[in-house]
């Protein structure tokens, strides 16, 4: 495919979504954009959608369903942010040792889940509903099941989410690494290979523990920094997640996932799972000027919708153009 | 070795699996180690709570646990967040099932069965900083260990929310977003309805406290479509989960003059609304946080009750439990409203939380002692909270 089809193709979708939204707040007189705080609200939730996909594809595109990504961002936020205000009582610069905490607990996480995935060698659907559970049970135990509120609510934190600037370098340092790492390294060109074909992969001496390990390790680290991005925003993490009440963060990146996925078929993977991010903002910031008109459960279910129809268009893709075909 | 390495830390995972889901099925039930805290005589209280995390939970607790733990022989245990009337029920049970002398309940998923389920296994039980309705309480005023009731009644809670809206109304705001807590819970429905009549604006057509509060229970939710008048609510949002970040946000963006709070708003959205520079209400409590919100932060009215303000269910606790079981004139079960203090500056706020503040709170020792005994009657109680 030309380079021009490729960059037509791959913007397809995030300018389509962005004119009918657009046109969707126009009959409301309004704009997707609004001010200058719904933009700032509109990165950093592409910061959370991005990052929060780009964790669940690492696992999922090898075969390996996770369902403790949220138990990760919870647990980890809430060590994270404990540890920061016993050490900085919410002073000026707190939010950024939060963030650094919150990142490395979140790698020590996932590599306490991949580890047991390694040594148990049970389908990881089944480990990871028990990490879950794991994790849950300690963020009950160290919260007393109560909202995390003062460690949390203090001004470097509002000022952090507060502007786009911060939220967008963290995309870009987060974009550049997934790259670098999973398409110019060694750890990248194995995963790759055992994505593709495992048993060839094993065969030709690469070590599937230690990718996966790996794997789990960044899958953690991500969701350390939705952890802390979610606090921010919120200005509080819930400590009564219990009964696997952490699973709905995972939920919110399927469709970007999908969405993701198709769109780097024309380019660049982790790009695709941004230019999804942004697509989800977008729906995102309109639900918020619709909010008196769609409420937040009907807001899951357009979701859940969109969900099966974009799912149904990537399994009859061919079966639509065909019809189409003159 | 290696096998056997693997059924270890399979044992050994599986055994923190039970731990940590033990631990979420002891919601509900933190009638565990506080118990065995408690002497042989001591009387033994268990707290049914839905809220643990709010400004207002966390006074009435410090209050309970800090200061009259300290000064009377009686332990109090709370439960967990109570998401549900079944998990209320299964609290009730447990607490039953070990022992305790009286329930105390905070919680309003469905107070008929609590009254129901404690009357079932003979433990006292009254209601604190609420009221059962008017119906409601003709079916149970009866009931032999009902205790009582003692909180700002349904028309109390009407007139809260009525207040903080003319006040808003009278500064001149023409906009406004409006937090309705966890509606259809009663008392947040009185509230909310109020605002909306204190706002000078109707909902479905009548500003009638009654019309209203049908109406809301109905809807279980303000409807934005139906509230009418000059002042335009632009935002509603309530409950507290996933999707609030953004229904808040959301309301932000709509630029309100005031966004104004039925319950809650003090501990979720304080620190988002005044980063915004967005005045805000709310009927919450006198604590340190909320002087905070109100010295630093954009909050500019608090309709509040003071920590405590649940010192006289207790005083009914304690004389039940000691076999005086005080009735009203009428021998039913006591019913008695309290209102509420409003601060619209730091000044005023400090007027009543340094006097209701730590080991010197309104119904101190003095106060309680005057109502715990023998000899003490429906009248004294009455006389005493009317004074406060």
């Amino acid at each position: 495919m030309s380079t021009p089809k490729r960059i037509i193709h791959t913007l397809a979708i995030p300018v389509l979504v962005a004119v009918v939204l657009e046109l969707l707040c126009l009959t409301q007189g309004q704009n997707i954009i609004t001010n200058a705080k719904s933009f700032d609200n509109f990165v950093v939730y592409t910061a959370i959608v991005m990052i929060t996909t780009m964790a669940l594809s690492i696992n999922l595109n090898s075969g390996r369903f996770d369902f403790s990504l949220g138990s990760m961002a919870a647990l980890s936020s809430v060590i994270g942010a404990q540890i920061t205000y016993s050490l900085m009582a919410g002073q000026k610069g707190s939010s950024f040792v939060m963030l650094i905490i919150t990142l490395i607990v979140g790698v020590v996480l996932g590599l306490i889940s991949g580890g047991i995935y390694v040594i148990l060698r049970l389908p990881p659907i089944i480990t990871s509903l028990g990490v879950t559970l794991i994790y849950e049970g300690i963020l009950y135990t160290l919260t007393s099941g109560k909202y995390v509120m003062k460690t949390v609510q203090n001004n470097s934190m509002s000022a952090f989410v507060s502007t786009w600037v911060y939220a967008f370098i963290i995309i870009t340092v987060v974009l550049i690494f997934m790259i670098v790492v999973f398409e110019k390294t060694t750890f990248g060109y194995d995963y790759l290979a055992l994505k593709s074909g495992q048993k060839v992969a094993i065969n030709t001496g690469i070590k599937e523990v230690k990718n996966a390990l790996i794997c789990y390790g960044i899958c953690g680290g991500l969701m350390g920094i939705v952890g802390f991005l979610n606090a921010a925003r919120n200005t509080t993490i819930n400590g009564g997640q219990l009964n696997f009440g952490s699973i709905a963060i995972m939920f919110t990146a399927f469709l970007p996932m999908f969405i993701g996925g198709y769109i780097g078929g024309y380019c660049n993977e982790k790009v695709g799972y941004l230019l999804a991010a942004v697509c989800m903002s977008l729906l995102n910031s309109t639900f918020a000027v619709f909010s008196n008109q769609v409420t937040a459960s009907t807001q899951s279910i357009i979701n859940a919708v969109l969900l099966v129809v974009f799912l149904i268009y990537l399994n009859n893709n061919n079966l639509i153009k065909r019809l189409f075909r003159p | 070795m290696k096998n056997r390495f693997k059924k270890v830390l399979s044992l050994a995972l599986a055994g923190v699996m039970s731990v940590s889901m033990l631990a979420g099925c002891g919601k509900g039930d933190s009638a565990d180690g506080s118990a065995s805290k408690s002497g042989k005589d001591s009387v033994k209280i268990g707290v049914l709570v839905a809220d643990v995390s709010g400004e207002e939970a966390i006074g009435f607790r410090n209050y309970y646990e800090k200061y009259i733990q300290e000064n009377y022989d009686v332990t109090f245990d709370y439960t967990d967040a109570l998401e549900s009337a079944e998990d209320e029920k299964s609290a009730i049970e447990k607490f039953a099932s070990k022992g305790y002398d009286a329930i105390i309940s905070l919680s309003s998923s469905d107070r008929a069965q609590q009254i129901e389920t404690c009357e079932e296994y003979g433990v006292y039980y009254a209601i604190a900083s609420g009221v059962l309705d008017e119906e409601q309480y003709e079916t149970y005023k009866g009931y032999e260990h009902f205790v009582g009731q003692i909180g700002p009644s349904n028309e109390t809670e009407f007139e809260a929310g009525k207040a903080m809206g003319e006040h808003f109304k009278s500064q001149g705001v023409s906009k406004v977003a409006i937090y309705g807590a966890f509606i259809p819970n009663p008392m947040h429905v009185y509230r909310a309805a109020g605002v909306i009549a204190g706002l000078g604006d109707t909902y479905g057509g009548t500003d009638d406290m009654n019309g209203m509060i049908g109406q809301i229970f109905g809807d279980q939710a303000i409807d934005l479509s139906k509230i009418e008048g000059d002042v335009e609510v632009v935002a509603y949002l309530q409950g507290y989960g996933d999707t609030t970040t953004d229904e808040l946000n959301a309301a932000i963006q709509k630029a309100p003059d005031a966004f104004l709070s039925v319950g809650m708003a003090t501990t979720f959205f304080a620190q988002t609304l005044s980063q915004n520079d967005i005045q805000f209400a709310d009927i919450d409590s006198f604590t340190e946080m909320n002087l905070d919100s109100m010295t630093n932060g954009t909050l500019t009215y608090l309709a509040g009750k003071y920590s405590s303000s649940i010192g006289p269910v207790f005083a009914l606790v304690m004389n039940a439990v000691n076999g005086n079981v005080i009735r009203d004139n009428d021998g039913n079960a006591v019913s008695l409203s309290q209102g509420y203090l409003v601060a619209t500056d730091v000044d005023s706020f400090n007027q009543y939380y340094v006097t209701d503040n730590g080991d010197t709170p309104i119904y101190d020792k003095e106060s309680l002692d005057s109502i715990i005994g023998d000899s003490v009657t429906f009248e004294n109680i009455k006389t005493l909270v009317e004074s406060k």
